[in-house]
């Protein structure tokens, strides 16, 4: 189906994708990068303002000052006084005179210069192209096509176009990100003697970009008191380049206002991923950071400057596996437990009447109502009485009889959606319940058996409070109890508390996800047919 | 039910012994010894002796902190519960709109709700540090602040953050149940909607509030007792500091009875805590019995 009507709005979207490249080409050839260097520095002590000294030394700033304007730089001089009163009473004054030079440059710039910046800016650049060759590719002779009439090459095409746009919007906080650290704390730190790796590889760089290279050895000093700053005028790329990915998504499907409302979900979604993300990331990074990097914001980066994969090795000489055994131990002996004791009482309750039926639901639901914090003192005295109190067997029985309302819940959901003709057809070929239940429910049950199973497990794994109250043998504690060592009250070893709490967490999530599907609709469905 | 499965009266209650006497012993037990003991006097080094009346509760009602523990638990309760609910559920109706990726982004949206509440405070105890927390770095390294933060210049912002974390921790919970409701609407229901002419707020209003209702009292029933009952989070961040400023009710009876060795006041604020969470039981029996009468 032609239409010419298509038209106009497919040029106009085109049009939009070519306007926002352009403009964020304009802006990154802008000079949006500042950096205020120190390129040099005279010290004149006994000088006071105005006289015969300070009016030579002046001079020959100037001089300087002078030459470096000669070449094009623009100098600003500056001095400051340093006025004290000595031991004899005399007053003193140095006067610090400096030359500094403003340069700034533009963002395109640093291409070539094998800053790390560099290549995510020539990997922007060239997705900025590439979005520009596919929309054209996939508009020319194409315009007065409806979007869903587009053929395949067409569609991929302009498909192409605005996922290059997106990758190289993605791109623009991380080209920011890795500037402001490399140019505002990064040579800071090899400047102050802080960093070693590295420096100068960065010297020769950072002299390639400001000083075209005549800085030569000079550089440490003229870095010494570098101050860089970037313009507000930069994060303008995200609205230009926004503007040519919602219109190359229209080019592809259609109205700007179902396209824009695609962008927002897909930008909403990003975005709680990246906030549910951050903690993990955190936790990962800094668990391969060496401890002085842990404790210093300047040595953060997005990754740790150096993988210090030993924090693995040193937490396994620090209990870990105990502690991890005595989790498993834990959870695997309450989840055994809860379902040898959840399986017959759910059965009954689907598959049976009795007197009492709803008395018992009441006190599943009941029990279900408490954790055991609330119960704390009652429970340590319980145990204090079964003498089961700091042993690995007390905490899986609470953790099974804490967990008992919940594995009930879902088993019974579970068995009530399974027809029972084929266990009633077991029962009359002479199967004993016991038979019909194991042999013939169960398999048919399983998924969600192993839904209450995994969940069961997950919640006695993640137990904390109980443990801190039952257990004071360091032999005994489960892990989310053990990682609590590495954080005293004056040290807090973050880099082995979090190595441990990666162990700990990665089997649990990769758990839980499997179960989360039929989790949800176990836990509504059981709430609510009560 | 007539099954042939029933062939004994008493054989049910066998099925539901192994069940009954676990969660009697190691449920039901300890409430019962918390009720005991909170009409008992109990010295400080824990020797329980004779029947006190109601003196226990007079103690736990005139400590000092008696008042801001209660403030801050209602605080938190709201807090976390209300925020955590309305955002899961923004959450869950844009994660079940079709995109590309929806399957990623669900089991990315599991982390918070599988990961043991000690770790997650912690790596946020990290993250919110001012002289070297990951949040002041990150903005110093975007360029967004110019000079660190200090993310925890008073108890009060400390409180905050703590509701936060307990926030993050929630809403992955919220957005599932409601999610898994927003599953059971049929999708003609809508197309019959669109036919009358109603608008997104309307068939928000009209369609999918009223069916994912269910769902939503069950999570936010469950979530008030869940958050009423949680520990780690407070204690973890601030161990109630400065001067239980920042508890929750289940911190502080845990400092009362198990760090100052006051177990007498501790057991009657733990019965307190418990009728408060009957109350809420009941409420929520209620509501599942009346709407089993109304099917």
């Amino acid at each position: 189906m032609k239409n010419p009507e298509l038209v106009g709005p497919n040029r106009r979207a085109l049009l939009l994708v070519i306007v926002g490249i352009a403009l964020s080409l304009i802006l990154l050839r802008m000079p949006l990068y500042s950096f205020d260097a120190c390129v040099y520095t005279k010290k004149s002590p006994n000088t006071f303002v105005g006289d015969e000294k300070y009016q030579n030394v002046r001079a020959e700033v100037e001089g300087v000052a002078e030459e470096y304007r000669a070449q094009g730089f623009a100098c600003e001089i500056g001095e400051e006084v340093l006025e004290r009163v000595n031991s004899k009473g005399e007053t003193t004054s140095l006067i610090t005179f400096t030359v500094t030079e403003r340069l700034a440059k533009s963002p395109l710039s640093l291409l070539g210069m094998g800053f790390a910046s560099s290549w995510v800016l020539g990997l922007m650049l060239a997705l900025l192209g590439l979005a520009l060759v596919c929309a054209l590719a996939g508009s020319v002779g194409g315009m007065d096509l409806v979007h869903f009439r587009l053929d395949k090459r067409r569609a991929f095409l302009r498909g192409a176009a605005a996922a290059a746009l997106l990758a190289a919007l993605l791109l623009v906080p991380v080209f920011i990100l890795m500037n402001n650290y490399a140019f505002s704390r990064q040579i800071g730190l090899y400047t102050q003697g802080l960093l070693d790796a590295g420096k100068d590889a960065m010297y020769a760089k950072m002299d390639r970009l400001l000083f075209e290279g005549r800085m030569g050895d000079g550089i440490e000093k003229a870095l010494g008191g570098l101050r860089a700053g970037h313009s507000g005028l930069l994060w303008m790329l995200v609205p230009a380049m926004l503007l040519s990915l919602l219109a190359a998504v229209q080019l592809r499907h259609g109205s700007i206002r179902s396209s824009a409302l695609k962008a927002a979900l897909y930008f909403f979604v990003v975005v709680v991923c990246v906030i549910t993300l951050y903690p993990y990331y955190v936790m990962t990074i800094t668990a391969f950071r060496s401890n002085a990097e842990t404790l210093d914001m300047y040595f953060l980066h997005l990754f740790p400057t150096k993988w210090i994969w030993s924090n693995l090795a040193d937490i396994i000489h620090r209990g870990v596996p105990r502690y991890l055994l005595n989790s498993l131990l834990v959870a695997g002996g309450a989840t055994v437990l809860a379902m040898l004791c959840g399986i017959p009482a759910a059965y009954a309750m689907a598959r049976m009447s009795f007197k009492g039926k709803k008395a018992f639901l009441g006190f599943v639901i009941m029990s279900q109502m408490f954790s055991p914090v609330v119960l704390l003192i009652g429970i340590s005295q319980l145990m204090n009485t079964l003498h089961l109190n700091d042993s690995v067997l007390g905490l899986m029985l609470i953790n099974a009889a804490f967990n008992q309302a919940f594995a009930i819940w879902l088993l019974r959901g579970t068995f009530v959606s399974i027809s029972p003709e084929m266990e009633q057809a077991a029962l009359i070929d002479g199967c004993g319940t016991v038979g019909a239940l194991t042999r013939v429910l169960i398999p048919m049950a399983a998924p969600g058996i192993v839904t209450a199973l995994i969940f069961v497990f997950i919640n006695a794994w993640n137990e904390y409070t109980i443990a801190t109250v039952l257990i004071s043998t360091a032999a005994n504690r489960p892990i989310t109890v053990g990682i609590t060592q590495f954080s005293s009250f004056n040290m807090i070893e973050w880099q082995y508390l979090f190595a441990a709490s990666l162990v700990a967490t990665i089997p649990v999530v990769i758990l839980f996800m499997s179960i989360e599907k039929h989790l949800t609709s176990g836990l509504t469905s059981g709430g609510v047919k009560g | 039910m007539n099954s042939p499965l029933n062939r004994h009266k008493w054989e049910p209650y066998v099925w539901l012994l192994p069940s009954i006497l676990l969660i009697a012993v190691f449920v039901v037990f300890p409430i019962l010894i918390v009720f005991k003991l909170s009409f008992s006097e109990i010295s400080k080094a824990g020797v329980i002796g004779g029947y006190i009346g109601f003196q226990n509760y007079k103690d736990a009602v005139s400590l000092p902190a008696f008042k801001t523990v209660m403030l801050n638990t209602f605080w938190w309760v709201l807090s976390v519960v209300g925020i955590s609910t309305l955002l899961g559920f923004i959450i869950a109706l844009v994660f079940n709109q079709k995109f590309h990726g929806r399957k990623i982004a669900r089991a990315i949206l599991v982390f918070p709700w599988a990961t043991s509440l000690v770790i997650q405070a912690s790596v946020w105890n990290y993250i919110i540090k001012y002289e070297y927390g990951s949040l002041n770095s990150v903005l110093l390294n975007l360029g967004i602040i110019k000079q660190a933060i200090n993310w925890r210049s008073s108890y009060q912002i400390e409180f905050i953050w703590e509701c936060g974390v307990g926030i993050f921790v929630t809403v992955p919970f919220v957005a599932f149940c409601v999610l898994s409701g927003l599953q059971s609407i049929d999708g003609s229901l809508y197309e019959a909607a669109t036919v009358d002419g109603a608008g997104f707020w309307s068939k928000l209003f009209r369609i999918t509030l009223p069916m994912v209702r269910p769902s939503l009292t069950v999570s936010t029933v469950l979530n008030i007792i869940y958050v009423f009952n949680s520990f780690p989070i407070v204690y973890t961040m601030t161990k109630g500091a400065p001067a239980n400023k920042t508890d929750t009710m289940i911190t502080y009876l845990y400092m009362l009875s198990f760090y100052e060795r006051r177990k007498g006041p501790a057991t009657a604020l733990s019965v307190i805590g418990f009728l408060i969470l009957c109350a809420c039981a009941g409420i929520y029996m209620v509501t599942v019995m009346r709407k089993e009468e109304e099917q």
